[in-house]
């Protein structure tokens, strides 16, 4: 198998991951237009709820569900707790662009000391049923595992689950009315608080569906989902913030980026490109940059 | 008062502060030098986001940049040590020069994830290249205290002996007042009355004929030159090691300028203080709980992390950010 296809799956793996992030984010910024950097911390807070269950459950896939639940629960607890308090006090005040962020820093802090402080930061193994050896083809063996196709087919009913969900219910539909225009479904009686927890705890999920998977391919510590704190970020600013297809594509396309800047030019710069990406998206395509409001359908 | 004044005013704090530093013990100079450190590194930061409006996740990765080039220019063309700090200071405003432009056209959270991907690239780049000296850091050795500072009388009245601890505080103190002075200036001038007009109310601002793109560039270049001078004396009093320059530094900075007040330029020495005084602390409360290794590492985060959040919920608009009226 030619190592040009090989670099693609790889690619497309973790661009599920990203793309997982990226949804999560999405979710948050268009129930409250807030970009949540704790994201990956709540997704390694779901993740060793995870590492937990599969330890007295002895079954990954029921931990996984463990941790997705445990995901949306953190999830619907930061927006309750410490956004929504905060949205209420700086309400057309000078600060709206930026104490949000750093609320959302200050939890990441939190998060990520708090589990160095449960469980150590020492690397942990989560492992799953699934081998994550390569496949063999032929007489090589790839490197594309089961988990990674785990990974990618998660990915893909996660997705999937979310546009049925935004296109189809009513759930959907307060989600959808209650981001776009939060007066008018006020007054035609959507509970918009509410909804916008739903829309915290959906972020939650995907969040710890993503840190769930991706783990048994590595390790689990306090920082190891730090790629995906910026990766998360840049895959859903190329996919345009707002909308969830663009969310899977921007992750696409920039894990298959990743894969191939690895494989051609060196690991060091994978973070560099990250930023190197950004900027050149928000730069070259600045749809959702100036904080046009046009366009934005469900 | 006049400038003039606050500028006698400056020399005066610091001549006292040096010369009170001869009577008191290693350890808690060094901890002056490390406020001194903070300091700077803060009132970068009270400059970019208090006045400009800006929200930098970054600027652990600008220190990096005046660290590496402070030092890369000492070791490799033997500047005096002010000259290499200046130059450390000079090359992280021309790589703020060139952010600035792109940080000038984002906004919000899209400029804070830009700055955020920044402060995770730059330290890997130094496991990337041998220059750079790998992950244990480049070596920074000032040599020996000059004799004209050993033999100066008011480090011989103290009667202990100066040791590069004190030296370095020295040289903290001696960058961070003139630093705080020139930055009133800056700030309480046209620029800073710009920066003003420009976060509160950007489209007033432009309409009496404020270039606010090159407003915020300038900003970004002022800030980010502050932040390189922090970066070497980083390197000199604290740290050379590439891991010390990364994501955390930058929120320890975010948290110590949020702390302080984020527009109030001498609330930084406040934001500093906390940022030493945390780790000491929580490394006695870690020595009640039992000394626990994880508790030990985890605790200064913890409580500098609860601290962020505490501050933004009771006080989001900063000590001084008044409600605009729009």
């Amino acid at each position: 198998m030619s190592n040009f296809l090989q670099t693609l799956l790889i690619g497309v793996s973790s661009g599920s991951i990203y793309a997982l992030m990226a949804l999560a984010l999405v979710l948050v910024w268009r129930s409250t237009r807030v970009v949540n950097f704790a994201q990956a911390g709540q997704a390694i807070i779901s993740t060793y709820i995870g590492y937990e269950a599969n330890f007295h459950l002895h079954n990954y896939w029921e931990s996984v569900v463990v941790a997705v639940v445990a995901g949306a629960i953190l999830g619907a607890a930061v927006e309750g707790l410490v956004m929504r308090p905060l949205a209420k006090r700086i309400r057309g005040t000078a600060a709206t662009d930026i104490a949000p962020v750093i609320a959302t820093l200050g939890v990441l802090g939190l998060i990520r000391s708090l589990a160095g402080l449960i469980w150590g930061n020492t690397f942990v193994q989560y492992p799953s049923p699934l081998s994550a050896k390569g496949y063999t083809i032929g007489k090589t063996v790839i490197q594309f595992s089961p988990q990674s196709a785990a990974i990618v087919v998660g990915t893909a009913l996660v997705m999937l689950a979310f546009a049925l969900l935004f296109n189809y219910t009513r759930l959907g539909l307060a989600l959808r009315a209650s981001s776009f225009q939060p007066e008018i479904s006020r007054l035609a009686g959507i509970k918009v608080d509410r909804i916008r927890l739903v829309g915290w705890a959906c972020a939650g999920a995907a969040g710890a569906v993503a840190g769930a998977l991706v783990t048994p391919t590595s390790y689990l510590s306090p920082n190891s989902l730090d790629l995906l704190l910026v990766s998360g970020f840049v895959a859903a600013v190329i996919g345009g913030l707002d909308s969830l297809v663009g969310a899977g594509v921007g992750g696409l396309i920039l894990g298959v980026g990743f894969a191939f800047i690895l494989e051609y030019i060196g690991a060091s710069l994978t973070f560099l490109s990250g930023f190197i990406i950004l900027i050149f998206v928000l730069l070259v395509k600045p749809a959702g940059i100036m904080g046009k409001r046009g366009g934005r359908s469900a | 008062m006049s400038s003039s004044t606050r500028l006698l005013l400056t020399l005066a704090i610091g001549a006292a502060l040096i010369f009170a530093s001869s009577f008191i013990d290693e350890l808690h100079v060094y901890y002056g030098a490390e406020i001194a450190v903070y300091l700077i590194a803060i009132s970068s930061i009270v400059l970019l986001t208090g006045f400009s409006g800006q929200l930098s996740l970054g600027h652990g990765a600008l220190m990096a940049i005046g660290a590496y080039s402070c030092i890369l220019s000492y070791n490799g063309w033997h500047l005096p040590l002010v000259g290499a700090l200046i130059v450390g200071a000079l090359t992280t405003a021309f790589a703020g020069y060139i952010l600035g432009f792109a940080a000038a056209r984002l906004r919000g959270p899209y400029l804070a994830g830009a700055t955020l991907a920044l402060a995770v690239g730059i330290p890997s780049l130094a496991n990337q290249f041998h220059v750079l000296g790998g992950e244990t850091g480049l070596s920074f050795d000032v040599g020996d205290i000059p004799q004209w500072v050993t033999n100066s009388w008011f480090v011989k009245a103290g009667g202990q002996d100066y040791t590069s601890y004190k030296w370095y505080f020295l040289i903290a103190v001696s960058c961070a007042l003139p630093t705080i002075w020139v930055l009133h200036n800056f700030l309480h001038g046209a620029s800073g009355r710009r920066f003003k007009a420009m976060r509160s109310h950007p489209a007033a601002a432009s309409l009496i004929g404020i270039n606010i793109a090159r407003s915020k560039v300038l900003a970004f270049t002022a800030s980010s030159a502050v932040a390189g001078l922090a970066g070497g004396l980083f390197a000199l009093v604290i740290s050379t090691e590439p891991n010390s320059f990364t994501l955390s530094l930058s929120f320890l900075l975010v948290t110590g300028a949020v702390l302080s007040g984020i527009s109030n330029l001498y609330g930084s020495i406040i934001g500093a203080m906390v940022l030493v005084a945390i780790p000491e602390l929580s490394a006695s409360v870690a020595t009640h709980l039992g000394n626990s290794e994880k508790v030990i590492a985890n605790l200064p985060g913890v409580i500098t992390s609860l601290l962020l959040i505490l501050t933004v919920l009771i006080l989001p608009n900063g000590a001084h950010w008044k409600p605009s009226k729009s």
